[in-house]
Order: structure tokens, then sequence, then C-alpha cells
């Protein structure tokens, strides 16, 4: 909770700290923030110094399922003009820790991710390590722009935007937050 | 992927939009929404307000609606990238090298 809340806040902020402060003093909450206000400054230098201070990789993974499942509805209701939603209660218990049968490092990303690994796109395996988060990210991806089956037509779109007015929004986007890839 | 989609559906891709943020990509409502990911990107609530109703008068509310619900999925799935150091094979390079150089994303942060 206090890590989506920190991903909300930083995305929301008027004034957002620069990205080489690190907030909170904490390394979660200030993975969070970054990545969620400036996530085009991360590199990998940065990811290895976090891990060496103490942050477990799959720790890294989490965090950035949780701000990314954070950030997505929080963008959704602000672009719509809508009130940014709440989070739900948390649930009792312990975190299940439910991790992929077997971790392998990867070529195509710094974290490390289910085996085997590069077998798929590097943005597909990115938070595969935790299956979990995995399927979050990609019943978001399904609901708001498309599964991978209606990806694999062009001409599929939803009745409202074409295909290519879907990747031109994309494709600003991504060149406006500065993401290579 | 903008590019080929646009090749498949007979509607050709003007990547000035999607570099530069300038003109419509060829592509109906093509201004309206460059605007509008463009204010969604920024932190300016009146900017924002603007490029939504415009695009909303101009395509209607449901259009409207689905774009920012693609926005908001290229915020999130910016941030997997970049927080995954998500990277493409590197026998693929020669085929992105013309599509990078026109976009200007190698001297990117998120590329180191």
């Amino acid at each position: 909770m206090q890590i989506g809340t920190v991903a909300r806040d930083a995305y929301l902020a008027g004034r957002p700290s620069p990205p080489w402060v690190r907030p909170y003093g904490d390394p979660a909450l200030d993975v969070a923030y970054r990545l969620a206000r400036h996530a085009g400054t991360i590199t990998e230098q940065w990811y290895q110094q976090v891990i060496t201070e103490g942050m477990h990789p799959l720790e890294w993974v989490e965090i950035v399922g949780i701000v990314v499942s954070t950030i997505s509805p929080v963008a959704f209701a602000r672009a719509i003009g809508n009130p940014v939603p709440g989070f739900p209660d948390p649930l009792a218990g312990e975190p299940h820790g439910r991790e992929a049968d077997e971790l392998a490092p990867a070529a195509l990303n710094w974290v490390p991710v289910a085996s085997p690994a590069d077998q798929t796109a590097s943005v597909v395996q990115a938070l595969s390590a935790l299956p979990d988060e995995w399927g979050n990210l990609w019943r978001l991806a399904e609901s708001q722009y498309m599964s991978d089956a209606q990806m694999a037509d062009p001409r599929w779109n939803r009745g409202t935007l074409s295909r290519p007015q879907m990747e031109l929004l994309a494709g600003r986007t991504s060149r406006v937050r500065e993401c290579f890839f | 992927m903008l590019r080929w989609s646009g090749t498949e559906s007979g509607t050709p891709a003007d990547l000035a939009a999607i570099a530069e943020g300038e003109g419509d990509g060829g592509l109906p409502f093509g201004a309206e929404l460059v605007a509008f990911a463009e204010a969604i990107g920024g932190w300016d609530d009146a900017a924002l307000t603007a490029a939504r109703n415009r695009l909303a008068v101009a395509a209607g509310q449901a259009f409207m609606i689905d774009a920012a619900a693609v926005v908001a999925n290229f915020e999130m799935m910016t941030r997997v990238a970049d927080g995954t150091g998500a990277r493409f094979p590197a026998e693929t390079a020669v085929l992105r090298a013309d599509l990078d150089a026109r976009l200007a994303i190698g001297g990117f942060t998120s590329a180191r």
C-alpha cells in the first residue's frame, strides 16, 4: 500500500523532486518514486547500485509490478477527468511470496525472469519472475489496449480508434516519456 | 509498430507526429490524438482539460475514453520497459537503425 501510495502521489505531484533525489531514504519507496515520476532516467547502473545496497532483485521486480498497476488506472482517471480511484483495503494474512518455478538471468532485461530466458520479447518476460505481477500487467494491457491474440491482427480495433490511431498514441506517449524501448 | 499497422490498414503513417509531435500522422483526428497524449504526459491540468474536450468534440466521447485507455496502457508499458531494462535482441539493431535515428531515441537515458 505504501509503495502504491508513493507511486500515485509521485505521478500526480505538481512539484516533484528531481530524479537524482531519493526523497524517502527507503530503497523500496525511492525506487517506486523514481519509476512513477522519472522512469526514463533509470539506468542499469542505478539498478545495480540499489541491488548492491541490499535490495533483492525480485523485490525490485515486485516494486515495478506494484507501480505500474497503480499508475495505469490513475493515469486513465486523470486523462478522462474522473476522480483518481482509491486503493482497495489490504487483505489479511501474510504475503504469499509466489515466484516462478525456475528463474534465469536475462540478456534482454536487467532483472531475472522465468526460465528459459529470452524466448519472448523483453517487455513480455519482464515481470515473469513473479507470476501474479505478470498476470496483473497483462490483464490491464488487455483491457486498456489489446490482447496478444488481437495484437497479431493489425486490423483489429475496438470500433473507435483504428490500429494506426492506437499506435500513434502509443508512439507519442513513449516518445514524450523518453522510453528507448 | 505504427508504420507496420498503418501499412496493413492502408493508412500510411507519418512519423513526424511521433518524433516531434507535429502534424496529424496522416490519420483522422491525428492532431487531436497527439495533443491529448502530450497533455496526459504533462502536468498542466488546464491543458489536459482543453485537449480532452477538443478530442471529444471532434471524435466523440467513446473515442476519447478509448484513447485515454491506450495512453494509460503506455504509461504502464514504458515503466515496465524502463524499470526492467528491456532491450531488443542485438541481431535486430540493423533493422531498427533507420527508425531509431528518425525518432532520435538513441540518446535517451533509458538506453543506457
